[in-house]
């Protein structure tokens, strides 16, 4: 089950803000710029934007695998820089955008981040932990002994969605974790994402899908590298 | 002491026969390996003609800062070619290369001299030179070995290892696998020269002193010593090699530095 949220993170009016975050390509491009976002607890954002217009770039940047060229990141008001990698990227979870899977079993896969230095006080999930997360993203028929390289991108996809998840991270950092899923499990990993921000997270998912109609969300396009919010 | 026959200037001209038969191939096949060969005949006469006059004066004066200072410099051309062989993806090596060469290569040339052959004083050059020279020699293939694999790896496994940092690895936990990979590659060629000793080829060493008329039980035992240093120097050398070059592979805040991970 995904742990409670600390205090601090339900305190916090902003979760995660970006003032005036600009990035440039090591190939020089400027792909983003000036890009400003405030994101509180419980907050699900929906981004999309035409391929190429840095949407992987900010998340990058906010999982800080990637360094800005200008303006500033925070999260609970405090520099991305103040914190320990380790210690930041569990909290601001990152999904990319193509699942990569460790040469091993599905197991393996899921819990090889708590093996880390930086997860040292936090229990290992066993098994029944490892399924139910499994079994939550539609992916029954995957043994935990499976091959994990060896399963479809589709369950890759979620795969790699629930090993995120086993993490508790504050912040969802989603970048199109649909695209190769069938409509049952768009679904079902849409109102992951809608549930976790109900938990309390913030939650940012880049998708080209348009967004489930019934959740409460906002709307974002990253155009050219300007950040807008639809409609404004 | 020595047993070997002379060899003359004129038999040694008639060596130059070699060359000019893989001249003539290079010429009738177009290889178009000409100045090579004649560039390559030339540095090989010169190089070791002054190789062999350093020796001479070496031994000679035998003073120990002398032997250690010419043994440095043999290193640092060692490491300038390796260095020059790993295209490390705008990654500066030469550093860690020389630093862990000059440590492992020591360490190894030492305990050989001083410990297991017990050459008085340890750094006595006719031992410690050619001994140390054969060291420096095999061992800075292993290197350059381990550290293409480790520039390879990281290209071909980044997204791996960004997988890991972003799960919260440390670089050091992000790479154990490419770092086992590319230190095994560095100690295979060594392990692999062990099983075929003696059945497929007899090694240069032996053959120096088996036609210098050494025993050939003497120069077997020299022989056994030197492949038994060259798996210690070259697991030395290749694991702290892989270990210096990996750190500078990442930034100090732990991302994999741009020239690794491609630009996105």
């Amino acid at each position: 089950m995904p742990q409670p949220l600390p205090q601090e993170a339900v305190a916090s009016a902003a979760l995660l803000r970006l003032e005036e975050v600009s990035w440039r390509a090591p190939d020089g491009r400027l792909v983003l710029e000036e890009v400003s976002l405030s994101l509180a607890p419980g907050e699900l954002a929906w981004l999309r934007g035409p391929s190429g217009g840095g949407k992987s770039s900010l998340l990058r940047l906010i999982n800080r695998l990637a360094e800005p060229s200008g303006g500033i990141i925070t999260l609970l008001g405090k520099p991305l820089a103040a914190w320990e990698p380790p210690q930041l990227r569990r909290r601001v979870g990152l999904l990319a955008q193509s699942p990569v899977m460790l040469p091993g079993s599905v197991e393996h896969n899921l819990s090889l981040a708590f093996g880390f230095k930086a997860a040292q006080g936090q229990a290992a999930p066993d098994r029944a932990a490892l399924r139910g997360a499994m079994d939550r993203l539609g992916l029954q028929g995957v043994e935990l002994g499976a091959e994990a390289q060896g399963l479809s991108l589709g369950q890759r996809q979620r795969l790699a969605l629930a090993r995120l998840l086993l993490l508790s991270p504050q912040v969802l950092l989603l970048d199109e974790p649909v695209s190769a899923l069938d409509p049952e499990s768009k679904e079902l990993v849409e109102a992951t994402a809608v549930a976790q921000a109900g938990e309390g997270r913030a939650v940012l998912m880049v998708s080209h899908q348009p967004p489930p109609q019934a959740s409460a969300m906002r709307r974002l396009i990253l155009e050219q590298g300007h950040l807008r919010e639809e409609g404004a | 002491m020595s047993g070997a026959v002379d060899i003359g200037y004129g038999q040694l001209a008639l060596a130059l026969g070699f060359v000019v038969l893989a001249g003539g191939a290079s010429l009738w096949l177009k290889l178009g390996l000409g100045r090579d060969l004649i560039v390559g005949t030339l540095r090989t006469v010169a190089q070791l003609a002054l190789m062999g006059y350093v020796l001479l004066y070496i031994f000679a004066i035998n003073q120990a800062w002398l032997v250690l200072l010419l043994f440095a410099g043999m290193i640092f051309f060692a490491a300038r070619i390796v260095a020059g062989r790993v295209k490390g993806k705008g990654v500066p090596v030469f550093w860690p290369v020389f630093l862990s060469m000059l440590l492992s290569y020591m360490v190894v040339s030492f305990l050989v001299t001083g410990v297991v052959v017990q050459a008085q004083p340890w750094w006595d050059a006719r031992y410690f030179l050619p001994l140390g020279g054969m060291v420096v020699g095999n061992s800075m293939n292993a290197m350059a070995l381990s550290l293409e694999r480790l520039f390879g790896e990281m290209t071909n496994r980044r997204d791996q290892v960004e997988l890991l940092l972003s799960l919260g690895a440390d670089p050091r936990e992000a790479t154990t696998a490419i770092n086992a990979d590319a230190i095994r590659a560095g100690m295979i060629p060594s392990i692999n020269s062990m099983m075929g000793v003696g059945l497929v080829f007899i090694p240069g060493m032996m053959t120096g002193q088996i036609l210098a008329g050494a025993d050939p039980l003497l120069a077997i035992k020299y022989q056994i010593v030197v492949m038994l240093m060259l798996v210690g120097s070259t697991t030395l050398g290749s694991v702290v090699a892989v270990s210096l070059a990996r750190r500078r592979l990442f930034t100090p805040a732990q991302q994999l530095r741009p020239g690794v991970s491609g630009t996105r």
